[in-house]
Parts: structure tokens; sequence; C-alpha cells
């Protein structure tokens, strides 16, 4: 089987610390409302006892992307590894396509009035270097992975994260696990 | 057009940092079609540079950067791979830096403010400025016989090395008044200082060996997120992590126990484990009976006044979990304690801090890798100091320094007599919004001939000031920083030109001292020119060339070092205390006021008025006043909000988001609620930070109110930010 690339969010590696967001801003150097990754919360008790835990998200660049099929101008387009890319040429800032993904992925520039999204720093991968969110994190929770690949604990979807049968995403999930927590509320 | 040679980050790293490289950019195929930019219209034969720069902020982590330069212009930065402790990356502050730069909100040229506090400011010239300043210098020294009136109020907001020339530049005019002490961290130093001597801590990439962790009062996974690596890795490797913590913070999400402690009764945990091992023998008495002085009447301390019982009853953490800890710990080895800064801002945290302390003596573990009681060290701060060793001019009048505490600097100001301060000098420092009893302060300000502040943006200490001097970024001047955590040195490369009219505080200094010469000679002794790359020489002591094996401070431009001995705390045995040993009975402690062993001392209580404790912990988006005023941070989270337990909410039929007012006697704030079982019933948290364009400023209630030790090390006692009150009401 082709190698199908996707990102790999260790949940349990994940401090939410926001690094990976803003590695991704320091890459590209993004207006300041334009966020590609986001860090989202989770619901505080999803995994058994209460934490602070989240998923650390960009684009989920899907097997069966909604942004590709519902733009009028064929601005997106799937690379053979997987990566959907975005053409800010071929943009007219329609917004079809943010309507479109069940992960609110596409943004909108309101000075370039088109929409950009995350394209998994093809270009750096194409020059055989890791994403911006990858080498940035401090934690080592995002990785880059074969999503042919058997991975160890990998789920596709993690508390809250929109039903994955919609557009088959390929990001992986690895769930936190909370340890024994003595707590005086109890 | 054909992809043309890029050259990678690889092979930039390969050479020198700050070789030029002339490279294309721009003219890859992806760029041509994804970027929207024409290969034509993108930039051709770009000179692109890289530099070497040290995050200097008041931060565990201190992080040694790449700056990548591109005509000029800092285009991005990354952690620096050269570093085995920050490893390639950076915390979101750190990424944030670009923004921190190019911020439309830099204060770009100096300004006079006409009426403190009015918005009404003109620009002037740096001349002007000069002027203005050294004429009421020398106007205060006639009218007071000496430059006691003027008061400097410096402190953590960058910690590079040659900053220190700030405090240089206040010694070269005559004896002035100097705001002493440190917020932050003092109670925890002086009961490091008496235990052991002084703060000597394990190189924090040794965590890895720790079979049994305990982070006390700590968040590393925000306020330390290189560390908070070291220590999953630990897990990984097997190692138990336990977090101690009234709140169920990010870092005790991640740990294998968390155990949430009632606030400020950690020293009656740590006893309470201590007499535990010691009634089951699980004390290290070979190890007592060589290195330390006093276990004798410790344990005797422990078997008259310390129960399990009362642990418990202390604490809200149940017996049978104290003994398990109390077991595992002793048990398991090595084991390793992280003492944070939170639990020693009480008014009992230098006593909680000596408790825990014990616990590692009594257990063995101190000397150790993979052990320890770890909690700052200063061991890589040996520089010279050239910057700040200036001499004072003759005949300037006063008989020396006039010191007043830091934290309390509001009132001390009001209260100085003989003479009465008239002039402040603030820089590297934001009082305005991160001292306690801000009402204050802010009469402190209101009671000045002239409040001089040099800064970056507006903040609301600026808002209060007569003169802002723009200041240089980090990226903008040479330095040299270390941390008081890890053991690496880190070369600050200036990367850009100064930004507008921005200066070095080094070269204010120079460039005043030649305004006050002019005015009146010899004046000031501070030399009024000089090289700001070589004053970065000048730092270096034959103490720092050894302790890091470099011969000359010119070869960390091939990138940051590590100490090459020392990393494992006190394994010598050679202690620093007046004994030598490992003092559980100090009585230097006892010179202080204290009790000579580790004892409980009653933490403070709620009221029936303040039923809540206010704890106001660091927010993970900024240090203090520094990073969340940025566009970028804005972006991510633009509210504070003040985190409530689901049953105090209900009691206040308080919803999330719901506009809450938190007050006490001294003041308010009113704040978006959060709903969260992250903090218990008793607590109340708010993260103390400054929002550009917020009311919001969590000082507004938190009084001056002393930690019990501080003044030994660090000449004030440390402030009980924890120990404050509040009632809150639905708006």
């Amino acid at each position: 089987m082709a190698k199908k690339i996707g990102f790999l969010v260790n949940s349990d590696r994940c401090i939410g610390c926001h690094a990976c967001e803003l590695a991704c801003k320091n890459e590209y150097q993004q207006e300041p409302e334009i966020r590609w990754r986001k860090v989202y919360p989770l619901k505080e008790d999803s995994f058994g006892g209460f934490a602070r835990e989240f998923a650390s998200l960009a684009c989920n660049h899907c097997e069966d992307p909604a942004c590709l099929k519902a733009c009028p101008v064929i601005a997106y387009t799937k690379r053979e590894d997987g990566i959907v890319m975005h053409s800010k040429e071929r943009c007219i800032g329609c917004k079809n396509c943010m309507l479109a993904c069940p992960y609110k992925v596409p943004e909108f520039n309101q000075k370039t009035k088109k929409v950009e999204k995350c394209h998994m720093c093809a270009a750096r991968q194409d020059r055989g270097e890791k994403p911006a969110c990858v080498v940035g994190c401090p934690m080592e929770a995002i990785t880059i992975i074969n999503v042919n690949d058997t991975i160890a604990g990998a789920e596709r979807s993690l508390p809250g994260f929109p039903n994955a049968a919609i557009t088959n995403p390929t990001t992986r999930f690895i769930k936190p696990v909370v340890g024994r927590q003595v707590r005086r509320d109890a | 057009m054909k992809q043309k040679s890029v050259v990678s980050r690889r092979t930039f790293l390969k050479g020198a940092a700050a070789t030029v490289a002339t490279v294309s950019f721009g003219g890859t195929f992806f760029d041509f079609i994804f970027s929207g930019l024409s290969p034509a219209v993108a930039a051709e034969n770009s000179t692109v540079e890289l530099f070497r720069n040290a995050c200097p902020r008041n931060c565990y982590d201190t992080c040694a950067i790449l700056s990548t330069v591109q005509d000029g212009v800092l285009k991005k930065v990354v952690g620096d791979p050269a570093s085995t402790y920050t490893r390639g990356t950076l915390c979101a502050k750190g990424f944030s830096y670009t923004r921190s730069v190019y911020s439309p909100d830099r204060i770009k040229y100096p300004m006079r403010q006409i009426g403190r506090g009015s918005g009404n400011w003109q620009r002037i010239s740096w001349d002007e400025a000069y002027t203005e300043i050294a004429q009421n210098m020398l106007r205060l020294k006639r009218e007071y016989g000496s430059t006691l009136p003027i008061c400097l109020n410096k402190y953590s907001g960058n910690f590079d090395i040659m900053h220190y020339g700030i405090e240089g530049m206040l010694t070269s005019i005559g004896n002035t008044t100097r705001a002493t002490g440190t917020p932050c961290w003092p109670a925890g130093i002086d009961a490091q200082t008496f235990d052991f001597g002084t703060i000597v801590c394990n190189d924090p990439e040794d965590i890895v060996n720790s079979k049994y962790l305990i982070i006390w009062g700590a968040n590393p996974a925000w306020c330390s997120v290189h560390s908070m690596y070291f220590v999953k890795e630990a897990q990984q490797r097997g190692c138990k992590v336990v977090v101690i913590d009234p709140i169920l913070t990010q870092t005790a999400s991640k740990a294998d126990l968390y155990i949430q402690i009632k606030s400020s009764t950690d020293g009656a945990l740590a006893l309470g484990m201590a007499r535990y091992i010691l009634d089951h023998n699980l004390y290290d008495g070979e190890w007592l009976a060589k290195n330390s002085k006093g276990a004798e009447e410790f344990f005797s301390y422990l078997k008259n006044n310390i129960t399990l019982e009362w642990a418990a009853e202390k604490t809200g953490i149940p017996q049978h979990i104290i003994e398990m800890l109390a077991r595992e710990y002793a048990t398991t080895k090595p084991a390793n304690i992280w003492i944070g800064y939170g639990m020693q801002r009480h008014t009992n945290g230098g006593q909680n801090v000596r408790a825990i302390d014990a616990l590692a003596a009594i257990t063995g573990n101190i000397g150790k890798s993979g052990g320890g009681a770890q909690y700052a060290q200063l061991e890589t701060w040996g520089f010279k100091y050239h910057a700040m060793s200036q001499s004072k001019p003759a005949n300037s009048g006063g008989k020396e320094d006039r010191a007043i505490n830091i934290n309390n600097f509001g009132a001390e100001v009001l209260n100085a007599q003989d003479p009465p301060i008239k002039m402040l000098w603030i820089a590297c420092r934001g009082p305005m919004t991160q001292d306690p009893e801000t009402a204050v302060v802010k009469k402190a300000f209101e009671g000045m001939d002239l409040v001089v502040t040099a800064d970056l943006y507006m903040t609301p200490t600026v808002e209060m000031s007569d003169i802002v001097l723009p200041v240089t970024t980090a990226f903008e001047t040479p330095g040299v920083n270390v941390s008081y955590w890890h053991y690496w040195l880190s070369l600050n490369e200036q990367a850009i030109k100064p930004m507008y009219e921005s200066k070095n505080d080094v070269t204010i200094a120079m460039e005043l001292s030649a305004k006050l010469n002019e005015l009146e000679q010899g004046s000031c002794t501070f030399p009024t020119s000089g090289d700001l790359q070589e004053w970065v020489g000048k730092e270096f002591s034959e103490g720092i060339y050894k302790q890091f094996g470099i011969q000359d401070w010119q070869e960390l431009k091939k990138g940051p070092v590590k100490a090459k001995s020392g990393l494992i705390a006190w394994q010598d045995g050679k202690f620093r205390t007046p004994s030598g040993k490992y003092e559980l009975w100090s009585a230097e402690a006892e010179k202080y006021g204290h009790f000579p062993l580790p004892v409980y001392v009653e933490e403070m209580q709620s009221t029936d008025k303040y039923p809540l404790r206010c704890i106001t912990p660091h927010w993970k988006l900024s240090i203090h006043s520094q990073f969340q005023n940025l566009d970028w941070m804005a972006a991510v989270n633009n509210e504070p909000h003040i985190e409530i337990h689901p049953k105090v909410a209900a009691k206040y039929h308080i919803k999330d988001n719901d506009s809450v007012k938190m007050f006490n006697d001294i003041g308010y704030i009113t704040l978006p609620a959060k709903i969260t079982e992250t903090v218990s019933p008793d607590v109340v948290a708010v993260y103390e930070t400054w929002y550009k364009n917020k009311k919001f400023n969590v000082n507004y209630t938190v009084k001056a109110i002393p930690a019990d030790m501080g003044k030994k090390a660090t000449g004030a006692p440390g402030i009980a930010f924890h120990d404050n009150f509040v009632a809150i009401q639905k708006m």
C-alpha cells in the first residue's frame, strides 16, 4: 500500500503548552488571528478522574476531504502522500470549505481575503525536515506516521472529536492515562 | 522554474553561527504554487544569517535560541539543538519572540508624560530625556546632600548578566536607595541556606535517573516545559511521579499519583512522613551520622510533637496515603523531590521547605544522582559583574546605599525619611502589576518628583511614569545568560539592529553618565563609552572559564556549553553551613528568629468574612507581566478567569463564564468564572499576568504579607502571595 502520512497526536505526552501552535506561527509568521494548529482542552472527566488534557489539532489531511469536495475552484488537491494542499492562487475566498470541514480547519485571512490552512509543512517535508509543530514540541507529543502502519495504542478519535466517518481523517491519537488522585473534595 | 539550491538548516548548523550565507529563497516549486507569490517577485540572493540568542526571562529554562535573520529582519527563532536541556525546542512564549520584537506596541522613542497617568505623552529626544533626568538627579543631590532620594527598582525582567549594569549606573552617581530582595523565592532560599549552606540543585537532566520523584508545589508543565520532558522520560523508565499541590495543575494531571494537599500545610505532611520513616526504621542512620548535625534533636521533636493522625488532620490527606507515600519515598532509591516556589509563598513557607529538605536528608538521598531536594542553583552565576561593579564618586553624600524591602515597595517608599525618596528609576520591572497592594504602589508613584521607566511596552508602570526610555529586546543587543536551574551557559549575540530609537540599558547608563558629567564634572563614574560586545567579554571570570571548560568567551559563538562539574548537588558532602554538615539543627536559623529545627508553624486560616484562599500562580502564556500582551498570545487566550470548584459555584449560583467579583479589605477584581474540578472547595485560583487593555490585575487584592524567611540570603523576606483570603459574589 502506498505511504499515507498523518499526524500522530500523543495526548498522554501533551501538556497543553501551545508550543506547537506558536512554533507553527513562528515558522510562517502568520497574522495573529490565523491559527493553523490549535490546542483544544478536553473535558476534565473524559479519561477517568479529573485532569487537564488536550488534543493538539491542525488539518487532519482527511482521506475523503470535505474541503476539497466543497471547493468550487479546485483550490484543494490531495498529494499522493496524503497531504491536503490549498492553493492561495486559486482560492477565491468563498468560504465553502470552511462550512464543509467538520473540524473547522480552514481559516479566512482578512488581509488576503482568502482561506488558508495547515499543509503539514509540505515544503519542509519535501526537503527532509519535519513539520515545525513536530520539532517545536518540547514533549515530542506530535509525530508524522504512515497511517497504513499499525501503531500501538493509536486510535482514530478522542472524546469530543467529530465523527471520523464523515471525512476519514488521517490524524491518530494516543489517549491520556490519568493517574491515581487523592482529592480533598471526595 | 526549477528548484534552486536552498541551504538547509542542517548545513547552517555545521558552520559557526552568524556566518553569512547567500541563498535563494522563494524559488521553489512549492512556494510558487502555494504561496501566491510569483517567482519574479520573491527575493533572490537574500542574505540569511543565523545567530545564537538566549532567552533572558525569569524562568527555569533560560533557553538557548537559534535566530534566523534575513536581510536584517528576525524571521524566526528555534531552540538550539546544541543544548541537551533545551533540545531544539522553545516554549509558546519563546516561539512568540518575533512578535515581541516587531510588536506595534513597542515604545519607539523617549517620551515625556504631561501629568502622570494622563496618557498625554510627548515625544522627546534622547538628549532632552537625559538632560531632564540628570538635572533632577543633581538637583536632588543639592537639596538633600546626597543621591539617597533616588531609588532604583530593578529585578527580573531581563536576567542577562550585563543588565546588572543598571545597578552599576545607580552606584556610579553615589549612595542611592535600592529596592532589595526578591519577590519570588526567598523563603525557600533561606530554608536551604540554613540546611545546606546555600542553594544547589542537581542538573535537571539528571531527573531521568530518579526512581521516585515528588514534585512538591511546582508546575513544570507550565513553568519549565523542558524539564517536563525529563520528568516524562523518567516516568517511562519506571520512575513513579507524585505531585503534591493544592491545585490539580497541568503537571499533576500527568502524575502517577496526585495528592491534593490543604494549601500551606506541606510541612505537616513532610513531618508526618518523617515520623513514619523514623518509627519504621526507614531512615539512613549512616548518612546522618556522617553528614548531619541535629538528627537526634530532630527525631526527638518528631517523637514528642508529630503524629500521623495530626498530619492527616492538618493536611486533609488520609493517614494511609501519608504512610504509603512515606514508605515508598523512603524505600525507593534514588528518590528525588522538586520543591517548587509556589509552596514557599506562605507565612510558614520557609519552615515547610526545611521540613521537606529534612525528608531528603534522613533518607540519605542528598548528594546522589537521581536523588536530592531540588530548589535552584546559583553556582553558574560566578561572573565578574563588570558592568555592575562601579565606584561611587567622591563627596557625593550619604554613608552607604539604603535598602528598602522590594516586597513592600509602595509602603517602604512612602515611609522613607531622612531623606525621603523623590525619584524612581524602574527597569526590568513592573511594580504596578506585579507588586502586592497596587493602590499603595500607585500612591508611592504619585509622591515622586520624577519617575523614569525603561521598558519595551506601555505597561501600567510606564503609564505611571514621567519619562519612558525605549529599551532593546535580547535580539538587538549582546549579552550572556545562565539559568538558576540548569547548568548551561549561553551567549546572546546581537542578531538585529536596535529597533527605532531603543537602546540597551548599559548604553543608557553610558550616555546618562556623559550628560551628568557635562552638567557637573565628576558627578558620575560610569564609563561614557564602550563597545557592548567587549563589555560582554568583561563579564567572564576565570572561575566561569574553568567551570565550563572554555578558554575564551568567544568560543560560545559555536554554541552553548554545560558546566563540567558540580552537576550533582552536595556530592562531595561538603556543606556550606557553619558546621560543614547538613544542619537539621541550625543555630543560624535561630539567629534569624526561627526555631533551630524544621518544625511546624501554623498556617494562615480563612475567616468567615473571607472564606476562600486565592492562589495566584504563574500563567502558561506569560512570565509575570511579559508575553500575554502580545497579539499572538491574545489569539490563543485573551481573558483571565477565576477557577472555582463546582460545589463553591453551586453555593454562589455561579455558572461557567458568569462574571464574578472577588474581593477583600484592600480591593476587588471582576472576571469570568471557570468552573473546574482542578481546584478544591476552599481555594480559588487566578493566574497572575498582564493583559493589554484590560483592567485585570489580581494584585489589587493581594496584601504585602511577608513570608517567614528570606532575610538572611536575599536581604528581605519573601511575600506570602498565596495567603490571600477573599470572598466572591456573582455579578
